[in-house]
C-alpha cells in the first residue's frame, strides 16, 4: 500500500501502482475517477490532497495509458473498441494526459476499419482542438506584445498588422 | 425541547500509539528479506494463473513419469504435524521435506489417487472458468467416487498440499456470515465497495476473497465485535466518523472466511486489531480462534489467525471497575468454569499475564456478563465512554 500522513499523525493508504498494473485496463482509470470524486473532499488537509492527486496522476501515466496503449497495439477489436471509448472519455477531461495515446490512435485510423474509425475521430479531433487551442494562445500572446510595442512607438504599423493577421486567421 | 447534547470526543491516544507502532514495524518488515530453514518449503497463497502454472507442472511431472517407466505416481507432501511448520518469528506456513508417494498402479491407493485427480479437475475447472466452490459441491460433483464428505475434504486438502497453496487458491471456499463496515474501500472484481455507506448493516464478508482487494482506507485500528448487537450499536453511532476504524464481526463464532479477511486487512493495512467479546470463557476462546486459529494446528492456521490481537474488553475486572450492577452479571455454570480451568492451562494464556490474572479473577467470583451488560448505564455508553475510554488509556489484554 502507499502511504500519505495526514496533518494529525493519521494516514490514508492506497493501493500501489505494481498491484495495478495486474488489473484490467480499464480498472485504474475507474479507480482514479473514484477517489478523485468520492475520497478526496473527504479529506481535510490540502496537502495531503496534493500529494494524493499527484498519486493518481502517476497511476494514470504509470498504469492506466501504458494498458490502454498495449490494448491499442493488440488485435482484440473488442478491447481495442473499449479502450477507445475510455480514452475518449478522459480525452474531454484533460487532454494532456492522454497525448501519449495519440500516436497509437493515429496508426488505427490508417487501418481503415470501419467501426474503429468511428470511435477514433473524436478522439483525434478532440486532439487537434487541443493543438489548436493551445497554439492559439501563443499567437495571442505575441499580438499582445506587439501591440504594447506598437503603441510605445518601437515597431512599425506593419509589423504589428501582421501578427494580428496571424491571430485572427487562426482564430477563424 | 433541550436539543442531545453531543457526545464527548476522546482523544484516543494509547490506540494512537499502538497504531504508528505497528504501521512502523510493519514497514520494517516489508523491506526485510526473509530466509527460509533448511529442508522446507514455503506455502504461498497463489492467484488463479499462479495456481494453474502449478497444475501444469504437475501434469506435467505425471505425464514424464508415464514416458519414463510406465508406472505414474503423486509426490505429496505429508501433512502430519512434524512435517508442518509455522514459523512465527516470520508469520510463515513451512513444509518439511517428509513426502508420500501414491502410486497410480498400486491396488491399495487407486481409489484414493482417483478422488484426488478428480478434485485436481475440478479445481482445474473451477479456475478456468473463474468459479468458487464449496467443499460439499465438491462432494456432489462425484459422489460415487468419493462415497463420503470426509473423503472429499482430504482429498480437497491434499490438493493444496500437493501444489504447495491455501485452500483459498484452489477456489474451493468457506461459507461466511461476518459483516465488515467502516473506513475501507474495496474492489470485488470489477466493482469498487465503500465500506462507509452500505447502510447500517455493512458489507457481508465475501468467502472469495481472492476477488477482493483493498484500494484506500484512512483507518487506524480495527475493531472485532463477537455480537451483531454490539455492531448495530456502533453501526447507528457511525462510530467510525469519529474513531476512524473498521469494524467486523463474525455474528458468534468466528467463521473462516471472516477470519482470513481479518488477517487480510490487519496485514496489509498495518492495523492494531482489538476484539470486544463476551465476559465469559466462550467470549475469550472466540478471542483466542482469532489470535491463533483453532486449537489443533491445522494446515491453514496460519492464514487465518492475527498474532498480534488485543483483548479490549469486556474483561472481568471492568465489571468491578464501572460497577456493573449485579443483576447484570451472571453466574457462571459448571462448563464456564470448566472452560475458564482449560484456558487457564493454554500455554498462549500462560503467556500473557494481564489475561491469565483476569481469567483467575472470573474464576474467583464465579461471574460473566455479556457486551449488552453495559446498556445498564445507557445504550450510548459503550460508543460514547466504554469503548473510546479504554482506547484512550490502553487498557487492553
Amino acid at each position: 500500500m502507499k502511504i500519505f500522513h495526514k496533518n494529525d499523525g493519521g494516514i490514508v493508504q492506497l493501493i500501489s501502482k505494481d498491484k495495478m498494473k495486474e488489473w484490467p485496463i480499464e480498472l485504474p482509470l475507474i479507480f482514479i475517477e473514484y477517489v478523485r470524486n468520492n475520497q478526496l473532499n473527504t479529506y481535510d488537509d490540502n496537502k495531503l490532497k496534493k500529494d494524493i492527486e499527484q498519486y493518481l496522476d502517476e497511476v494514470l501515466r504509470d498504469v492506466a495509458i501504458p494498458g490502454l496503449i498495449n490494448v491499442l497495439d493488440g488485435n482484440d477489436q473488442e478491447e481495442i473498441s473499449k479502450a477507445l471509448s475510455r480514452i475518449e472519455e478522459l480525452a474531454k477531461k484533460n487532454i494532456e494526459l492522454v497525448k501519449p495515446i495519440k500516436p497509437y490512435v493515429e496508426n488505427l485510423m490508417k487501418k481503415g476499419d470501419k467501426t474503429l474509425n468511428v470511435l477514433c475521430k473524436p478522439i483525434i479531433e478532440n486532439f487537434d482542438k487541443a493543438e489548436r487551442k493551445k497554439q492559439l494562445a501563443e499567437k495571442r500572446k505575441i499580438m499582445q506584445k506587439k501591440e504594447k510595442e506598437f503603441l510605445a512607438g518601437t515597431i512599425s504599423g506593419e509589423e504589428y498588422a501582421k501578427a494580428r493577421k496571424e491571430y485572427l486567421l487562426l482564430k477563424d | 425541547m433541550a436539543s442531545k447534547a453531543e457526545s464527548k470526543k476522546w482523544d484516543i491516544k494509547e490506540a494512537k500509539k499502538l497504531f504508528q507502532e505497528y504501521l512502523n514495524k510493519g514497514l520494517e518488515e516489508e523491506k526485510k528479506e526473509i530466509k527460509l530453514p533448511e529442508d522446507t518449503v514455503k506455502i504461498d497463497d497463489l492467484n488463479k494463473k499462479q495456481t494453474l502454472e502449478r497444475i501444469y507442472e504437475l501434469t506435467d511431472s505425471i505425464i514424464e513419469k508415464i514416458y519414463a517407466t510406465g508406472r505414474p505416481s503423486i509426490e505429496l507432501p505429508s501433512r502430519t504435524s512434524t512435517n508442518i511448520i509455522w514459523d512465527e518469528k516470520n508469520d510463515l506456513l513451512l513444509l518439511g521435506k517428509q513426502i508420500m508417494e501414491k502410486q497410480f498402479h498400486s491396488l491399495a491407493s487407486v481409489a484414493d489417487i482417483t478422488r484426488l485427480m478428480k478434485v485436481l479437475e475440478k479445481v482445474n475447472e473451477l479456475l478456468l472458468k473463474d468459479l468458487h466452490a464449496t467443499k460439499r459441491e465438491i462432494f456432489y460433483s462425484a459422489v460415487q467416487l468419493f462415497g463420503d464428505q470426509k473423503n472429499s475434504d482430504k482429498s480437497i486438502e491434499d490438493v493444496a498440499t500437493m501444489l504447495y497453496t491455501t485452500r483459498n487458491s484452489t477456489h474451493i471456499v468457506a461459507s461466511a456470515k461476518g459483516s465488515c463496515i467502516g473506513r475501507l474501500r474495496i474492489r470485488d472484481r470489477n466493482d469498487i465497495i465503500d465500506l462507509e455507506g452500505l447502510g447500517s448493516g455493512g458489507w457481508t464478508i465475501s468467502p472469495m476473497l481472492d476477488n477482493i482487494e483493498i484500494l484506500e482506507s484512512d483507518a487506524e485500528f480495527i475493531l472485532v465485535l463477537e455480537k451483531d448487537a454490539a455492531m448495530i450499536r456502533l453501526s447507528e453511532a457511525r462510530f467510525w466518523r469519529k474513531y476512524p476504524c473498521i469494524i467486523l464481526t463474525a455474528k458468534g463464532a468466528a467463521d473462516i472466511a471472516t477470519r482470513m479477511f481479518l488477517r487480510r486487512i490487519s496485514k496489509e493495512l498495518k492495523l492494531p486489531v482489538f476484539t470486544l467479546v463476551d465476559s465469559d470463557p466462550y467470549g475469550h476462546y472466540i478471542h483466542s480462534v482469532y489470535l491463533r486459529g483453532s486449537k489443533r494446528l491445522s494446515y491453514e492456521s496460519p492464514f487465518l489467525a492475527t498474532p498480534n490481537i488485543k483483548l479490549l474488553g469486556v474483561l472481568t475486572k471492568d465489571l468491578e471497575k464501572y460497577k456493573i450492577p449485579n443483576d447484570c452479571r451472571i453466574p457462571m455454570n459448571q462448563t464456564d468454569i470448566k472452560r475458564t480451568k482449560e484456558l487457564l492451562g493454554e500455554d498462549f494464556v500462560k503467556r500473557n499475564k494481564a489475561w491469565e490474572e483476569d481469567l483467575k479473577l472470573a474464576l474467583k467470583l464465579k461471574i460473566k456478563a455479556e457486551i449488552q451488560a453495559l446498556s445498564t448505564f445507557g445504550f450510548e455508553f459503550l460508543t460514547d465512554q466504554y469503548i473510546p475510554e479504554k482506547l484512550s488509556t490502553g487498557d487492553w489484554i
